[in-house]
């Protein structure tokens, strides 16, 4: 029996959620409120276990955890923590099915903790399948609402698409090398297995093929255009607590797939095969991401697309590879860096979104008008992230922004231009919201706003983290920059 | 004769395959979706896979076809619902890409295509029975168990999905 101890979070996890499901069995209440604290608990305890379980390898390297792997799990759980805490109005249009709901997105919280430690790309994907198997049925959660079936079938079709794609790649991988253990030889195996080819031009036919796959299909995690498609009718059907962890903790699982795969085994390949390839989707993302969003006049849909758009940026930092002597000013940790800022902003909007549509009933941008009147407080906490989204000082966002783009710009000097180009464009969109709440004459409510605690809780941590973040971004980025030294390069 | 068998197999397949999409009726479909992974099967033992040609047979032609055709039973359809063509809005692009793709794989095939070595680096067990349960539980045992989580959480999905009371 080895020792399991740096499994520990993800085994209490997973027991976890069986303990939710079987108490959402045993207990028929109404609210729900119970199994929202038992799920919050869980997932507070689990945070707690995972400095106390440390790092170590086991099962002969099929599960490691290291730092990068801690870093993105404490992302997962509090990712997983905010959406629990802001379904509160979610389960009170349930009539049954609370605690599996819950059940689920433990145990797709517990898939992407152990996609964040593994080397094994088997492994990889059984856990790539634990995260988004239970993401499906979340998204068709509202069983009598259209949009929402609409939502987990879309979702269900494209993510078994993308995952026989990817597993296309994997494969090649695999006949490549001879072996699924992602390590830095893989690069030299690689390099032997067609030895006359890197003698014609240095471009490896098989190797490109099973790039392109990978990228593909983690493309579709992270929905990078033109991977893009299924984002916003999913985003905009699926319940809102689970767009927003969709929109977080489902690209964040897209972001440690492709790290680790990318960054492991295949950064010799970076300056020839995958480089270019990567920046030109991260561009191609941001445009087409920010774009759109100008157009949208669902806001749930606007922030699909500016998760587009977001999805690029992180692709920045995440090109910024440092290649023999060029050595880019934060390079990897800038990617490490924007999931954290990122995190924080975008599951605040979406729990404002989720408090407007409670006392408001609409989604749409134009009943935003006169917030500022109705509800003032939930107009500033909003206007907070939609400024940290856009990448305003001293805001996370900004400073995620910066280093990302510092990150890239001795590399990819036209990618960070695009990039700077498109953030005025977002710039346009999140202030479009801030000018409805405050200088638009709306209808004046008479009842007064009402918010439960769980959401409360929510906005709070999310407008602290977002605001600490932004001024004090030292203990984060000395983290990210030591997470990213696992890796060879 | 291997050759022979070869070419034999892999256009039976490859018919076959084309038959799948070709049909109307879905029953069909699933006959000759049978038919390809049989000829697979072959082409696997041709390769000296035994054990994946067995899986290839009792899996795919066997389990997974049984499944296929009792959806299909359930579905209930009639002749009339077979009839109707799908209007694929960007079926000239669809093809486009299609070839594209196409033409790509060959590309690589064709790049990739080195003098084989026969039983280079392979172990007298690769890919036998023996070979492959030595690796299921001990060099791949904790993805191997973490299918079990993985099959759980596919049975409460489909559980929370399919129960009639909401």
């Amino acid at each position: 029996m080895p020792d399991l101890r740096p499994m520990l979070p993800e085994l209490f996890l997973f027991a976890w959620a069986i303990v939710v499901l079987l108490f959402g069995i045993s207990r028929k209440e109404r609210s729900g409120d119970s199994l929202i604290y038992l799920t919050l608990v869980g997932l507070v305890i689990t945070g707690i276990l995972v400095p106390i379980a440390g790092y170590g390898n086991l099962f002969g390297g099929t599960f490691v955890v290291d730092k990068f792997a801690a870093f993105f799990q404490i992302v997962f759980l509090l990712a997983a923590f905010f959406a629990v805490a802001s379904s509160h109005e979610l389960m009170k249009k349930l009539s049954a099915d609370r605690g599996e709901f819950f059940a689920l997105i433990l145990l797709s919280t517990t898939g992407m903790m152990l996609l964040a430690s593994t080397l094994e790309l088997i492994t990889l994907y059984v856990s790539l399948e634990l995260t988004t198997i239970p993401l499906f049925v979340l998204a068709a959660y509202r069983k009598d609402q259209l949009g929402s079936s609409e939502a987990g079938l879309k979702y269900l079709i494209l993510g078994a698409v993308s995952s026989a794609i990817l597993l296309y790649g994997i494969s090649l991988v695999y006949g490549l090398t001879g072996t699924t253990f992602l390590q830095p030889a893989m690069s030299r195996l690689i390099e032997q297995s067609v030895p006359m080819l890197l003698a014609s031009g240095n471009v490896n036919m098989a190797l490109v093929m099973a790039i392109v796959m990978m990228v593909a299909g983690f493309g579709f995690k992270l929905a990078l255009v033109p991977f893009h498609m299924w984002a916003p009718d999913v985003y905009e059907g699926a319940p809102t607590p689970i767009t927003s962890f969709l929109s977080v903790a489902s690209k964040g699982a897209g972001v440690v797939a492709i790290a680790r795969v990318f960054y492991t085994a295949l950064p010799a390949f970076h300056d020839v095969h995958w480089g270019t390839l990567v920046a030109v989707l991260a561009a191609a993302a941001m445009i087409v991401g920010n774009i759109t969003a100008v157009l949208q006049s669902n806001i749930k849909r606007m922030l699909a697309f500016s998760s587009i758009a977001h999805a690029g940026y992180v692709m920045v930092g995440f090109v910024a590879l440092p290649q023999g002597s060029i050595v880019p000013p934060y390079g990897p940790a800038s990617l490490l860096f924007y999931m954290m800022a990122y995190l924080f902003a975008n599951m605040g909007a979406f729990a404002c979104v989720i408090a407007f549509e409670k006392n408001y009933g609409s989604y749409q941008i134009k009943d935003y008008q006169g917030l500022s009147k109705n509800s003032p407080g939930l107009a500033i906490i909003m206007t907070l992230f939609l400024l940290s989204l856009a990448g305003i000082p001293p805001l996370a966002g900004f400073m995620a922004k910066y280093y990302v783009f510092l990150a890239g710009w001795q590399q990819f000097p036209w990618l960070v231009i695009v990039g700077l180009l498109t953030s005025v464009i977002a710039l346009f969109y999140y202030a479009n919201i801030i000018m409805q709440m405050y200088f638009s004459r709306g209808e004046t409510s008479l009842t007064k706003a009402h918010y439960d605690r769980p959401l409360i809780l929510t906005l709070i941590l999310t407008a602290v983290g977002t605001v600490a973040v932004g001024i004090y971004p030292e203990p984060i980025l000395r983290f990210a920059t030591e997470a990213v030294k696992v890796f060879p390069f | 004769m291997e050759l022979a068998i070869f070419i034999l197999t892999s256009l039976v397949a490859i018919v076959a395959a084309l038959l799948v999409i070709l049909q109307r009726n879905p029953i069909a479909s699933v006959m000759y979706l049978v038919t390809t992974f049989v000829a697979q099967a072959i082409l696997f033992i041709q390769l000296r896979a035994a054990f994946i040609a067995i899986l290839q047979v009792i899996v795919y032609a066997g389990a997974i076809m049984v499944l296929f055709l009792f959806v299909i039973m359930l579905l209930n359809l009639r002749r009339e619902d077979f009839g109707k063509d799908i209007k694929l809005r960007f079926k000239p692009l669809a093809i486009a890409f299609a070839m594209v793709l196409l033409i790509e794989t060959l590309v690589v095939i064709n790049a990739s295509l080195v003098p084989a070595q026969p039983g280079a680096d392979l172990s007298a067990t690769f890919g036998s029975v023996q070979g492959v349960g030595k690796e299921l539980f001990t060099t791949y045992l904790y993805p191997f168990e973490l299918t079990s989580v993985l099959l759980i959480v596919a049975i409460l999905g489909a559980v929370v999905m399919a129960k009639k009371k909401l």
